[in-house]
C-alpha cells in the first residue's frame, strides 16, 4: 500500500520503551481493572467478607481477625514470596507471548465466516428478539459455557500426567493468597488464553450470527454482571486461610472457597475433587463431588513440593522434564493418557505425600 | 479603573482572535500565490491554475448524471472523449438553493477524461483491457443498457464509471505522475516555466494540478467535514461561497470525488482525511513558494515527496474506506435479499452498492503502486460481478450465478456460486481493508459486534482458572 510518511527513529530503543511501557500498563491492569480477579475493589471485598465471616460467625475479636487475616505465616512463608516471584515472571513473558497468541476476535471471525456456510439455522434468525432479552441470554451463556470450560481445563490439567507436571506449579503452594491465582506454569497460561478464546470467540460468533449485530452483556459498570457476582463476592478468598464455607444446598451448585481449598489438599482423599471454578454442578456430574469440611488438611503435592520449589528454575523448568518422562512412560506401558489414583494403592500415594505439612 | 481594564482586556482579545483568524486563514486556504517565474514580465499575479481538472471534475459528474439519464453513446462520449461542440454541464446544476457560475464545460476547460486515464491492466474486470479500455468499455455498455442498469448481470454503470473514474483518472493523475514523476528534479523545474509562456512554473503547475485532481475547494480546509460534505451535496451555499458574490465559482468553491468521499467519512469524527490531505496541499505549495522561481534544493524537494507521502497515502485510505464501506452495505443486502427474494427494489440498490464496491477497489490499482497479492486477494474475494439469480435476477435463492469472464463474442460468462460463500467474502474483504490499508472510520462494518463484544467481555489473554 501506499508507504507512510518516514519519519526518523526517535529512540535507538524504542521496542523496549514500547514492551516497558506495555509491561506497565498490564501489571497496574492486574490490580485496577474490574474485569480481572486481582482488581483492588476485589481485594477489598475479599478482606471485607474474611472479617466479617471471623467476627460475626467465629465470635473472634478484632485483634483476632486482624491477626488471623494478616497472619505473616501465611504472607510471609516461602510460598507466598515466591507466588510474587512468579507474579512478575509471568506477566514479563506473557507481555511478550500476547501477541503471538489467538484472541478471541479470531476465533470469533473465523467461526462467524462459517456459519454463514450452515443451512441449520439463518442468519439473524432471532434478531427480532428484544434487546434486554438477548443481553440476558448471552450473558447466561457465556457464563455457563465459560465456567464449564474452566471445570474442563482443570479436569484436563489433572487427570492428563503431560499436563499434571504443569499444573503441579499451582498445586505446589503450600499456603493460599489471593496471588496463588497467577502462580501457574506459562504453558498453562497459553492454554488459559486460548481455553477463553475460545470459549469467548464462539459464543460471541454464534449469538452475533443468530442475534444480529446489537449483542450486548449483561453489565454492572461495565463489567459483566456475573463477573462482579463472583469476584465481589470473595472469588479471591479460594486461594487465601479464611476457609469460609457456604450451607451444604448452596456448595452443592456454588464452589464455596472452602471447597477449593479442599481442592488444593494433600490429602489423598481430596485428590482429583472439586475442579469448578463458580459452579460445583460440573463436580457433581462428573463424580468429583465434595463439601467442605472442618478438618484440618495440608496444601501441596507432598514430597514432590520441595523438589519442585527448590529455585525457581527448578518450577519453569521441571515440569519440562516431567511432561516428557511421563510421555515415555506412557509410551512404554501402554497405559491410558488419564492419570486415575484408582491404580495407585492408598499405601503407595500416602508414601508419596508424607511429606505433608500443616497450614 | 475596572472599566478601562476590561476595554483594555477586550481590545486585546478582539486583536489576538483576529490575528489567529488572520493567520490562520492564509495557512489553511489554497491560493492565491504570487507568481515567482524568474523575468515573467506579464499582467498575471496569481499562479495557481487547474482548471484542466476542475474541468475534469466537472466532466465526471456530468457523464455520472447522463449515464443515469439514459442519454445516448454519443452524448456519454462527448463527456469521455471531449467535444469541440459546448459540453452542457448535468452535474452541478444551478438553482435558487445553490448558484453555480458554470454552464458549459468547455467555458472552464476543454478537456476529456480518457486522455488522461489509466493505461496500465485491470485485471479486476473481464476482458484483459487497461484502464482506459475498461471505462470505454462500461460507458459503451452502460450506453445500451436501461439507463445504466443491466439487471441480468447485476451492474450499475452509472456507478462503475463514475467510481472507476475517479480513481484511473484523478487518483492516477494525482499520484502516479503529478505527485510521483513530476516532483522530480529534472521533470518540470521550478526555475523555467510549466510550458513556454504560461506565467507558472513546472513545480507550481504539476502541484497545482495534483490539488485539481484532488477535488476539495480551495478553502475547504477551513470548514468542517459537514459543511464540506454539504457543499458536495449542494445544500450549503453559505459555506461554499467563500468570496461573498451571491454564486459558487465551481473553480475553486466546490467540493468533489474523493474530496467528497473523504468529508462523508471525516464527518463521523474517527478521521480527518479531508483537512490532512488538503493541507499537505496548502504546506506542499507554500514550500513551492518559498523557493522563489529557483529549482528546488533537495532537501525542499524531499519535504515536498513528504507532502505528497502524507496525501497519496490518505488518499488510498479514503479509497479503501470506501471499499470497506460499500462491502458492508452489500452484505446487508444480500441478508435482505436472503429474507425477501425477488424484490426488485432492493435488488437495484444492491446492484448500485456493488458497482460503488467495484468501481471503489479497481480504483485502488490505479496509483501505480503494485498492491501484489493483496490486490489479487480483493479481487478475487468481488469478484466480476455480484450474486445474481438464473431465472430472476432479483430471486438470489434461485440458483445464483456470477459473471467469471467475457466469451469470444465479448458476452459475459457466468458461473455458480452461493449467496452465503458471497457475504464471507464481504466480511473478508471489510477484513482486508483493515489489516492491509488502515481503514479507520469503518462505516457499515459487519464485524463490529465481535470488536464491541469482546472489548465488553475483556481481554482472553491470561484469564485466570484455579
Amino acid at each position: 500500500m501506499q508507504g507512510e510518511p518516514v519519519l526518523p527513529p526517535a529512540i535507538g530503543f524504542a521496542p523496549m520503551a514500547e514492551y516497558l511501557e506495555l509491561f506497565q500498563t498490564d501489571i497496574l491492569g492486574q490490580f485496577l481493572n474490574p474485569k480481572k480477579r486481582l482488581f483492588l475493589g476485589y481485594l477489598f471485598t475479599a478482606f471485607l467478607i474474611s472479617f466479617l465471616w471471623l467476627y460475626l460467625l467465629r465470635h473472634n475479636n478484632v485483634k483476632q481477625v486482624f491477626k488471623t487475616i494478616f497472619s505473616p505465616v501465611v504472607w510471609l512463608s516461602r510460598s507466598s514470596k515466591l507466588d510474587v516471584v512468579c507474579f512478575f515472571i509471568n506477566r514479563v513473558l506473557f507481555v511478550a507471548l500476547r501477541p503471538m497468541l489467538i484472541t478471541q476476535i479470531a476465533v470469533a471471525t473465523a467461526l462467524y465466516h462459517f456459519l454463514h456456510y450452515q443451512n441449520l439455522f439463518p442468519l439473524g434468525v432471532f434478531s427480532d428478539t428484544s434487546y434486554a432479552l438477548s443481553a440476558l441470554l448471552f450473558t447466561t451463556c457465556f457464563f455457563l459455557l465459560d465456567d464449564f470450560a474452566r471445570f474442563a481445563m482443570h479436569y484436563a490439567l489433572h487427570k492428563v500426567p503431560l499436563l499434571w507436571e504443569f499444573h503441579k506449579f499451582h498445586h505446589s503452594a503450600e499456603t493460599l493468597t489471593p496471588l496463588t491465582v497467577t502462580r501457574a506454569h506459562p504453558v498453562e497460561g497459553v492454554l488459559f488464553t486460548l481455553r477463553s478464546a475460545v470459549v469467548q470467540g464462539t459464543t460471541i460468533a454464534i449469538f452475533l450470527f443468530l442475534f444480529g449485530q446489537q449483542l450486548n452483556l449483561v453489565t454492572i459498570l461495565g463489567v459483566n454482571v456475573f463477573v462482579i457476582l463472583f469476584h465481589g463476592l470473595g472469588s479471591n478468598l479460594r486461594h487465601s486461610h479464611i476457609s469460609i464455607q457456604y450451607p451444604k444446598v448452596v456448595e452443592r451448585i456454588l464452589m464455596s472457597p472452602a471447597q477449593h481449598h479442599l481442592h488444593h489438599s494433600s490429602d489423598i482423599k481430596h485428590f482429583d475433587k472439586n475442579f469448578g471454578v463458580a459452579l460445583s454442578v460440573w463436580d457433581r456430574m462428573a463424580g468429583t463431588f465434595l463439601h467442605s469440611t472442618n478438618a484440618p488438611f495440608t496444601f501441596g503435592i507432598g514430597s514432590e513440593t520441595k523438589q519442585y520449589t527448590k529455585t525457581i528454575g527448578h518450577m519453569y523448568f521441571l515440569p519440562f522434564i516431567k511432561a516428557a518422562e511421563s510421555i515415555c512412560s506412557l509410551a512404554r506401558t501402554k497405559n491410558t493418557i488419564f492419570r486415575n489414583y484408582n491404580y495407585i494403592s492408598k499405601q503407595e500415594a500416602n508414601e508419596e505425600f508424607k511429606e505433608t505439612r500443616k497450614c | 479603573m475596572k472599566i478601562a481594564y476590561f476595554i483594555a482586556m477586550a481590545a486585546t482579545g478582539a486583536i489576538c482572535a483576529g490575528t489567529a483568524f488572520a493567520d490562520g486563514h492564509a495557512n489553511h486556504v489554497y491560493g492565491p500565490y504570487p507568481v515567482t517565474l524568474l523575468g515573467y514580465q506579464g499582467g498575471e499575479t496569481n499562479s495557481v491554475s487547474y482548471s484542466g481538472q476542475v474541468g475534469r471534475q466537472l466532466l465526471h459528474n456530468s457523464l455520472k448524471k447522463a449515464m443515469s439519464s439514459g442519454a445516448s453513446i454519443d452524448v456519454l462520449n462527448g463527456y469521455f472523449n471531449g467535444s469541440d461542440s459546448a459540453l452542457e454541464l448535468l452535474d452541478p446544476k444551478s438553482s435558487d438553493k445553490f448558484k453555480v457560475d458554470v454552464t458549459n464545460i468547455n467555458d472552464v476547460s476543454k478537456t476529456n477524461l480518457s486522455g488522461k486515464a489509466y493505461k496500465g491492466a485491470i485485471n479486476g474486470w473481464p476482458g484483459n483491457m487497461t484502464g482506459k479500455e475498461v471505462l470505454a468499455s462500461m460507458i459503451e455498455r452502460g450506453a445500451a443498457s436501461n439507463k445504466g442498469f443491466d439487471a441480468e448481470h447485476g451492474y450499475d454503470y452509472t456507478q462503475l464509471v463514475s467510481k472507476f473514474a475517479m480513481g484511473a483518472v484523478f487518483y492516477h493523475q494525482a499520484c502516479d505522475n503529478y505527485l510521483d514523476e513530476k516532483l522530480e528534479a529534472d521533470n518540470k523545474p521550478n526555475n523555467k516555466p510549466y510550458k513556454k509562456g504560461k506565467h507558472y512554473t513546472g513545480k507550481e503547475h504539476s502541484w497545482d494540478e495534483g490539488f485539481g485532481y484532488w477535488g476539495a475547494a480551495a478553502h475547504g480546509a477551513t470548514l468542517s467535514a459537514r459543511q464540506n460534505y454539504d457543499i458536495a451535496k449542494k445544500k450549503d451555499m453559505g459555506a461554499a461561497d467563500a468570496n461573498g458574490d451571491g454564486v459558487v465559482n465551481l473553480k475553486s468553491e466546490m467540493n468533489y470525488a474523493h474530496a467528497y468521499y473523504a468529508s462523508s467519512f471525516d464527518k463521523g469524527g474517527v478521521t480527518d482525511y479531508y483537512n490532512t490531505i488538503t493541507q499537505a496541499f496548502i504546506d506542499g505549495r507554500q514550500i513551492i513558494v518559498d523557493a522563489k522561481g529557483q529549482a528546488l534544493s533537495n532537501s525542499a524537494r524531499s519535504d515536498l515527496k513528504g507532502k505528497a507521502r502524507i496525501i497519496c497515502s490518505n488518499w488510498e485510505k479514503v479509497i479503501a474506506e470506501a471499499v470497506f464501506k460499500y462491502a458492508g452495505s452489500v452484505y446487508g443486502d444480500l441478508e435482505k435479499l436472503k429474507a425477501t427474494p425477488g424484490d426488485g427494489k432492493l435488488y437495484r440498490k444492491y446492484v448500485k452498492h456493488w458497482g460503488e464496491l467495484k468501481g471503489f477497489a479497481l480504483s485502488l490499482h490505479t496509483s501505480g503502486q503494485n498492491l501484489g497479492e493483496v490486490g489479487v486477494k480483493m479481487d478475487r474475494l468481488i469478484g466480476h460481478g455480484p450474486v445474481v439469480g438464473s431465472v430472476s435476477p432479483a430471486s438470489l435463492n434461485m440458483m445464483p450465478k456470477q459473471v467469471d469472464g467475457v466469451d469470444g463474442n465479448g458476452n459475459f460468462t457466468m458461473k455458480d456460486r452461493t449467496i452465503d460463500s458471497y457475504m464471507v467474502h464481504m466480511l473478508k474483504v471489510q477484513k482486508l481493508m483493515e489489516d492491509e490499508f488502515g481503514v479507520t472510520a469503518k462505516n457499515n462494518d459487519k464485524l463490529s459486534g465481535i470488536a464491541d463484544i469482546a472489548k465488553v467481555l475483556g481481554s482472553s489473554d491470561s484469564a485466570e482458572n484455579d
